[in-house]
């Protein structure tokens, strides 16, 4: 069976300590956390990390807790079934929940980390899309000191992000939605359990005050460009009016024309692009119910 | 006779050691002094080998063995020995084994493979079978005509024609002539991996003052691999041994040497230290064995009342790169693809080409469920152009009892029209459609299917009586997942009057196991289970000789039953303790043997000359099976599948259904997730993340129906069950979905780009 | 590079040198011969290698044996035995779950962590807990029902 080749070893104790370490080791030096992309690829010897820096003795990094009247602050150490399972997390932004209870299996989502997903930056993240909609923001820490990131906009490339060499994702800020708002996100895969993303679709929708139409409207699209992406078109045509059958079509074909996917192993460009459409549809059809005050 | 434990449910024998983990499989052998072993493969998919250095390999840390071709220039292969244990002059396929290392651990022997150089010289190579078959096309066999054959049968030498088979009955174009409608259809089955969760692995230990080998195993068949091995040696059968260990699954992949081959190249040079391989997941899904992908051609005539007059069909196997039990699989699945019903005239052909790839082997199913996609497809495509359900257009041609097969065997215990209406009516066949819900749009379809077993084989076995009273069965049939050894000491304890826990079957010994030809062909539970009755009625007579001499009878007016002696003399009965106490009070050992081969048998009667094509029995099966399609995404779900099998006695009926509800989960996940994706004969998707099994999650409603016609010569009228059912799944699928949204897929997998696609066509 | 841990593995206590880049089912199986947990693909794809790691179900395969210092491993050889089974074994083999049994212990231990969180768990939550252990003998229909049965001990017996 694979392997792990050897590799130098560090633990460390707080951020401070890992962006030291990480500065110092260099290129070849990676942070491991959940472990669950990290040891996989090293096992299958598609990365070869000289130095690898254990990021799970530091504390306060795997808490999820509330600012009141501001959003959720999830810890970039925060097991996915640990976002899956919160009862906060389901209070506030389901969505986020839901996404979470999606990928990968459950004894993987008991290892994967939030942080650890959106760094490693994979095109099909399934946290990524319901971040960007929710409009989150990260607390990232490195030699310079520490700033916040905004999730639109986090990543340049397969597994290429904005983060300069050496600095570490510390917390989500997620702020809460306005009343009158619904989010969902409607992923596929080829077989229902345990499945990578072929297509997934995160949408967040608020109501206006008056009438028929939208205050606000965000849609991010996973699996389907080099990056997860945001449709600023999608909400576009959300946006110029009232919320029709018509209009959420007219929507779901903008999202697939907009998408970029590439054909691979797993499913042609084709099909993705008409994935999109679908799930564009089922999660605005979701979103409007769910802010209408529906429950599912 | 009143059984105890036939028929009934009883727990397995082997349950206790894997609830508890306590079971051993091969890839837990752990030995003393063992090293681990890893494998240099071919990039290439065809080259020359111009030279391999293995010299800093050897001077590599912990390293003990390096191998090449040259240290082990042996072939093997049950039909023609046309494989190397290791490449010699050239690769055919990516994978190919190049270099072996064992090494005091495993992360060392694989370290040393990056130190190995080869040298290759690309080749032109072939993927399409097809176009393996045309002229100019590379050739991956040029010695085809030196190699060792074990049986006579065609090959065309200068060709990558591995084997061509024909069969005749009647005259087809007679019978196209009389015909009121002729269909012609083009099938393509893909290949797919077996994927058990315990990959391929071996120990091997030589030595080297007896010149002989013992080889750990979890192989399906240890006395025809240690047959295969001593052949390939050059050595006697008593100078090879095979140990056989808890299978994680085989399904047949583990039916050929696979890893054993490498593991005793490196024993060999060990100096008697014991060497384990085991594949990672990527050897497992890139260079074991496959299912063999087949294009097929039916040409079928029918009259307008729905009876068939002729079908025609030519076949071309992909055989990848080396021909294992291809040979076999590509003959029996050609002579099954007239489906279970009466066909006056019949012309088959079959074709098995090389092609540099990783090479088929037998598969569940063995050839069945190749042909039965296509025949069950086609016969849908009938049923709906002649206006026919197509429930009724099965039961109308499904054979019975005393019909001929296509050899003129007659065939008994034909429980197949059963299968048909009891898999209809759990299904619902015939009732309302419910209207779509959105998107979603159901369907019905049903499939049958027929399976030979091979024909003939055999059995032997041991059943050694100690004087305390129990009792050990010694059987070439390995457990490999299917309660092989419940149902024989079940069979066992009922045959001798003893009770059941006095029974143990202990693990396949090639050393003291007498000859069997393995747990294969859904043969275990009649064959061996026949062995067994025969050495277990041995060692009852035995038994009650003695006892008649004790206690001064005749044995004939003795009974036995769950270890007390009743009758004439023995009172309120006396323990069969007690009995060989007295027979044998410093120890002693009662020994019953029994051999049983269906050869001579009159059921297996046929047209002079095409006896071979007899099977001692014929197994039958329907699936009904109730999908939903989402048209907006393309994506299938299996909602029910009633699958209704003739198992002639069902003596454990809950390893039965095991067996049932496990290879409807393997026939649907081969139909809808399964797929090779490849580029140069490199395979893409070597991971089960890529390589999609299905999980629980897929899991549809499973409801097994077992239907019982007792055979006359099968152990209290058992057959076999573990191969039909993943045969008729992808076909009863695809005619489900043809019922749901007119959409006729012919070329598996069943895909949602494809049901898309054909949408979109149809609109 | 050697780096000292200690650990409970079924309550046992180990203290051992391990390697940084030795996995925890490595540890188990080939330092602790513990082989009933299994490795059937090693990246985490198939979950014959799952345990209990504080009783929550990993996949053992990516996890490094350094970080199970100071943590309790349960794997299937602590859940019981011929004398006494735990429920789930029990049912195991009174539904006829077991066929080749591979993916069972990996089954059982996810089975465990769900049936200790929730004993009364439905079809569709047992499902979605074993969702990621791969049985390719498709025994899934009566593992299901025995982890059903399992869970219906554990609550009677509350």
């Amino acid at each position: 069976m694979n392997r792990i080749r050897p590799f130098a070893y560090f633990e460390a104790g707080t951020v401070a300590e890992a962006v030291g370490l990480l500065a110092r080791e260099g290129s070849g030096a990676y942070a491991l956390a959940g472990g669950t992309d990290l040891l996989a690829q090293m096992k299958m010897g598609t990365l070869t990390p000289r130095v690898l820096i254990n990021l799970k003795r530091i504390a306060g990094l795997n808490g999820i807790g509330r600012e009141p009247g501001k959003g959720l602050r999830i810890g970039s150490l925060v097991s996915i079934s640990g976002i899956e399972h919160s009862p906060l997390v389901r209070e506030s932004h389901r969505v986020l929940a839901e996404a979470a209870g999606g990928l990968g299996s459950p004894s993987i989502r008991n290892l994967g980390t939030l942080g650890g997903n959106i760094g490693r930056a994979s095109p099909a993240s399934d946290m990524a899309p319901s971040l960007i909609v929710l409009r989150a923001r990260m607390l990232v820490e490195g030699l310079q000191g520490k700033r916040e990131v905004e999730t639109d906009g986090f990543w340049k490339g397969p597994g290429a992000t904005v983060l300069a060499a050496g600095e570490l994702i510390t917390a989500f800020l997620v702020p809460d939605m306005g009343p009158g708002s619904g989010a969902a996100y409607m992923r596929l895969g080829r077989r229902e359990g345990m499945d990578c993303t072929l297509a997934g679709v995160a949408v967040c929708l608020t109501l206006s005050e008056s009438g028929s139409g939208l205050k606000d409207a965000r849609v991010a699209l996973a699996a389907v460009a080099a990056t997860p992406m945001r449709a600023k078109r999608v909400e576009e045509v959300l946006l110029s009016g009232s919320l029709t059958e018509e209009r959420m079509k007219e929507a779901a074909r903008a999202a697939a024309a907009d998408s970029c996917p590439v054909s691979d192993i797993r499913a042609s460009d084709t099909y993705r692009k008409a994935l999109v459409e679908v799930l564009t549809y089922r999660g605005l059809a979701k979103a409007l119910r769910l802010a209408k005050g529906a429950t599912s | 006779m009143k059984t105890l434990y036939v028929g009934k449910s009883v727990p397995r024998l082997d349950g206790m050691e894997k609830v508890t983990g306590r079971a051993v499989y091969c890839v837990d052998v752990e030995l003393p002094g063992m090293l681990y072993a890893a494998v240099l493969r071919s990039p290439h998919a065809h080259a020359r080998i111009l030279g391999i250095d293995t010299s800093q390999a050897k001077a590599a840390p912990g390293v003990k063995v390096v191998v090449t071709g040259k240290d082990v220039p042996y072939t093997f292969g049950e039909m023609i020995k046309d494989q190397p244990f290791l490449a010699m002059d050239r690769v055919r396929y990516v994978g190919e084994p190049v270099a072996a290392v064992a090494a005091e651990s495993e992360l060392e022997a694989l370290e040393a493979l990056r130190k190995i150089q080869v040298e290759y010289e690309e080749m032109p190579a072939v993927f399409d079978p097809r176009e393996a078959l045309r002229d100019g096309a590379p050739i991956l066999h040029p010695d085809l005509a030196e190699y060792v054959r074990s049986s006579i049968y065609d090959i065309v030498p200068g060709t990558n024609v591995c084997m061509i088979r024909r069969y005749s009955l009647g005259n087809v174009e007679e019978g196209f002539r009389e015909a009121d409608e002729i269909f012609d259809d083009e099938f393509y089955i893909h290949a797919v991996a077996h994927t058990p969760m315990e990959t391929h692995a071996a120990v091997a230990q030589y030595a080297p003052l007896e010149n002989a080998f013992t080889v750990w195993s979890s192989t399906d068949g240890p006395h025809r691999r240690a047959k295969e091995l001593a052949g390939s040696l050059g050595v006697s059968l008593n100078q090879v041994r095979f140990i056989s260990t808890y299978s994680g699954g085989g399904f047949g992949g583990k039916g050929s040497m696979v890893a054993e081959v490498l593991a005793v190249a490196l024993a060999k040079f060990s100096r008697g230290r014991p060497v384990k391989l085991v594949y990672s997941r990527e050897e497992e899904l890139t260079a074991s064995q496959t299912r063999h992908a087949a294009f097929l051609r039916l040409k079928t005539g029918m009259k307008r009342d729905g009876t068939f007059t002729a079908r025609q069909a030519d076949i071309i196997w992909d055989k990848g790169a080396y021909a294992s039990k291809g040979i076999d699989v590509a003959y029996r699945g050609m002579l099954t693809i007239v489906g279970p019903y009466r066909i006056p005239h019949v012309d088959l052909l079959s074709r098995l080409a090389y092609t540099n790839k990783q090479c088929g082997g037998a598969y569940r199913g063995f050839g069945t469920i190749q042909v039965t996609w296509a025949c069950e497809s086609q016969m849908d495509i009938i049923a709906h152009k002649l206006g026919i359900d197509p429930l009724e257009i099965r039961l109308k041609n499904a054979y019975v009892d005393g019909d001929r097969y296509i050899n003129g065997q007659v065939l008994t215990t034909v429980g197949l029209k059963e299968t048909l209406r009891e898999a209809g009516r759990e299904i619902g066949w015939g009732k309302p459609k419910p209207k779509p819900d959105g998107t979603k749009v159901r369907g019905t379809g049903i499939a049958s299917v027929i399976k030979p077993t091979a024909t003939p084989t055999d059995s032997y076995c041991y059943i050694k009586l100690s004087q305390d009273g129990s009792v050990v069965l010694f059987s070439g049939t390995p457990e490999i997942g299917a309660g092989q050894k419940t149902v024989l000491a079940q069979i066992a304890a009922d045959t001798i009057g003893v009770p059941l826990s006095s029974i143990a079957v202990p693990n396949v010994d090639t050393a003291v196991a007498p000859f069997d030809s393995g747990t294969t062909s859904s043969r275990a539970t009649f064959h061996m289970g026949n062995a067994v009755r025969l050495a277990g009625e041995k060692v009852r007579r035995e038994i009650l000789t003695i006892a008649a001499e004790i206690l001064n009878t005749e044995p004939d007016r003795l009974s036995l039953s769950e270890g007390i002696i009743t009758g004439d003399g023995a009172g309120e009965g006396k323990t069969l303790v007690s009995v060989l106490a007295k027979k044998f009070p410093r120890g002693g050992t009662i020994l019953g043997e029994g051999h049983y081969s269906p050869e001579g048998s009159p059921l297996l009667a046929a047209m002079p000359g095409r006896e071979r094509l007899s099977s001692i029995f014929w197994m039958f099966a329907t699936h009904a099976i109730e999908i939903e399609v989402d048209t907006e995404t393309g994506i299938v779900r299996v909602l029910k599948v009633a699958a209704a099998h003739d198992v002639g006695r069902a003596i454990n009926p809950v390893l039965c259904e095991q067996q049932i509800e496990g290879s409807v989960i393997m026939g649907l996940s081969n139909a809808l997730f399964e797929e090779f994706r490849t580029a140069k004969g490199r395979i893409l998707n070597a991971t089960l993340a890529d390589y999609k099994l299905a999980t629980m999650m897929d899991l549809p409603e499973i409801v097994p129906l077992m239907i019982e016609t007792y055979h006359q010569e099968g152990p209290f009228g058992a057959k076999g069950v573990g191969e039909p059912a993943a045969a008729p799944t992808a076909p009863a699928i695809a005619n489900a979905i043809f019922d749901a949204i007119g959409v006729r897929i012919k070329d598996l997998p069943i895909t949602p780009e494809k049901i898309l696609a054909a949408l979109h066509e149809k609109r | 590079m050697k780096v000292p841990i200690k650990l409970l593995v079924n309550g046992e206590p180990h203290q051992l040198e391990v390697a940084p880049n030795e996995t925890l089912v490595e540890l188990l199986r080939e330092r602790l011969h513990l082989t009933g947990t299994k490795e059937g693909c090693g990246v985490g794809d198939c979950g014959t290698c799952i345990v209990l790691l504080e009783g929550i179900p990993v996949n053992s395969c990516l996890v490094l044996a350094v970080d199970a210092n100071g943590r309790h491993v349960a794997t299937i050889e602590g859940l019981g035995d011929e004398r006494k089974l735990h429920p789930l074994q029990e049912s195991y083999l009174e539904k006829g779950a077991v066929q080749c049994g591979f993916c069972t212990p990996g089954m059982i231990m996810s089975g465990k962590a769900l049936l200790d969180q929730n004993p009364a768990a439905g079809e569709d939550e047992i499902r979605r807990a074993l969702s990621g252990v791969l049985c390719r003998c498709g025994a899934y229909k009566k593992i299901v029902e025995a982890v059903k049965a399992a869970g219906e001990k554990m609550q009677g017996a509350r």
